[in-house]
């Protein structure tokens, strides 16, 4: 089922959309010129992950050094702070060494579009851009394209 | 109150000058007149005579207290229960008042008392150097005049600081330590108009006491974790003097709870605290704080949750007396090698101190009961 959620000219960037798709609540993002759908649950109390902060991602070489990096934000759950990579779902704990036991997972590779993220593929339990650890939830990506000037997201 | 372990590495054992006259050899002339003027004794009410917690009954009844030179510390402690070392702590200086010179001038002083009145007289004992907490680059110095007298064992700083240890107004302490591989210890008690608590301080001893161990010492370690202090010093290691531990695994869960919410405002911090507290802290077992009606199979549970095996070392804070505090229930329950680890091993092991090694493998259940 397709669920055309709008022209894409009226998400300026950083905009998002929940919509209903088939029955389900997701939310449809726009960070610089790509468009993401994550599903509005949080994998971990079910929360609505949605609603929640798009956190950046923050690296350090030590106390007191702060610079950001460029991928792909994180959504943060409003409930207990859980963050999810929008492109894949995949939760991330800290910065870490490699300490925290991940699971691997599976993301499916979206059907060809213009804009969306197929080719960030299914990534297993390496850890994240910024060096974070994937954590032990995935939350659910939805298909999100661009089709005559709408974007439309896919169930 | 609990007895004292024979035969032990003692990691905590009080010393101090019987009067200021004692330091004064140790003192550049400028600052006889000081005291003098002042009348600056060297008197505190950290372990004020009249509380039980003071003084043991037969450190009372040897009518000094804590032992003040060599020859009372062999009669009370040494000749009794022939320690395999000691670890000496002399928090004198902690209320030295609000002068960072004269503070720098009065530790450097007990720094050398104890080298003279006690290391130079027995090769099982250890000195802590104590330096000037309102004055961090003057710390920073003392502890490189010291730190190749490896009979120094660590630096002692008091739990109550103005602002807690891991800041950055303290890199100079952290990177002195650091670089002369000793040991922060950490103690009850601090200077005079640290308060206690954010809210202010305490209306009775009770409260006050207790504020060390429950109330500061907790924050100082979530601020030596979250400021960041083990990335930039990977070996830099942490005691928990006379503080207690059996607060230890519940903050753990929870600092690493909020961890992964909460880590973009310190990013440095790259593994879970609970890691970082394992690795670089450990607690001497004197207050232990376990209640007397505590089941067996709780005090293991509690055991597998704060890694007693690694985490602990035996001291008797003496001449202090903190009643029957559940160490011998504790032990009890750590098995033989573990028995041997917190008692000597452990000990031997972080302040490199040359005796009998006890290679010690926690049981296998521990890792399970850690997860």
């Amino acid at each position: 089922m397709r669920v055309v959620v709008g022209r894409a000219s009226e998400f300026a960037n950083g905009d998002r959309r929940i919509v209903d798709v088939n029955g389900k609540s997701v939310g449809v993002f726009r960070v610089d010129d790509t468009f993401y759908a994550i599903r509005n649950r949080c994998p971990h109390q079910f929360g609505p992950l949605c609603v929640g902060a798009l956190a950046p991602r923050a690296v350090s070489s030590g106390p007191g050094q702060f610079s950001m990096d460029p991928g792909v934000p994180l959504l943060a759950c409003p409930w207990h702070g859980w963050e999810y990579d929008l492109a894949t779902g995949q939760s991330f704990m800290g910065p870490g060494h490699g300490n925290v036991s991940a699971r691997r997972y599976d993301v499916s590779v979206l059907p060809g579009t213009e804009l969306e993220s197929a080719e960030q593929s299914a990534g297993g339990a390496a850890p994240g851009p910024d060096g974070r650890v994937p954590g032990p939830y995935v939350a659910e990506t939805v298909p999100v394209f661009i089709e005559e000037e709408y974007v439309v997201v896919e169930d | 109150m609990s007895a004292i372990a024979h035969g032990a590495i003692d990691c905590d054992v009080h010393v101090e000058p019987e009067s200021m006259a004692v330091l004064l050899p140790y003192l550049d002339p400028y600052w006889h007149e000081y005291i003098r003027g002042g009348r600056i004794g060297i008197g505190h009410r950290l372990y004020p005579a009249s509380e039980a917690l003071s003084a043991r009954p037969e450190a009372r009844a040897a009518g000094s207290f804590p032992p003040a030179d060599y020859s009372t510390l062999r009669t009370q402690l040494l000749e009794p229960y022939e320690p395999r070392a000691v670890v000496l702590t002399c928090v004198a200086s902690f209320q030295a008042g609000r002068n960072p010179y004269y503070e720098t001038a009065i530790t450097r002083a007990i720094n050398d008392w104890m080298r003279e009145e006690f290391l130079d007289r027995d090769d099982r004992l250890r000195g802590s150097v104590v330096v000037p907490t309102l004055h961090p680059e003057a710390a920073a110095e003392e502890i490189d005049r010291l730190g190749a007298d490896r009979r120094f064992a660590q630096i002692l700083l008091p739990v109550r600081s103005e602002t807690p240890w891991g800041n950055v107004r303290y890199r100079a302490i952290h990177d002195a330590a650091a670089r002369n591989h000793l040991p922060l210890a950490l103690h009850p008690w601090g200077g005079v108009s640290m308060a206690p608590t954010t809210t202010g301080g305490a209306a009775s001893y009770y409260e006050d006491y207790l504020y060390n161990s429950q109330i500061i010492a907790p924050a100082q370690m979530l601020s030596l974790v979250a400021e960041g202090v083990f990335e930039r010093h990977p070996s830099l290691r942490v005691v928990l003097a006379e503080l207690g531990f059996g607060w230890i695994p519940s903050l753990m869960w929870r600092y690493d709870k909020d961890w992964k919410a909460l880590w973009r405002e310190t990013p440095w911090v790259r593994d879970r605290p609970s890691v970082y507290i394992k690795k670089h802290f450990r607690a001497t077992t004197s207050p232990t704080q376990i209640p007397r009606r505590v089941s067996e199979l709780e005090v293991a549970q509690f055991a597998h949750m704060l890694g007693a095996w690694d985490f602990l070392m035996y001291s008797s804070d003496y001449p202090h007396d903190h009643g029957e505090d559940g160490s011998e229930k504790l032990l009890g329950v750590l098995g033989e090698d573990g028995r041997e680890a917190v008692l000597r091993g452990n000990a031997a092991a972080f302040y490199e101190i040359e005796t009998e090694p006890a290679g010690v493998t926690p049981p296998e259940t521990d890792e399970e009961a850690r997860r």
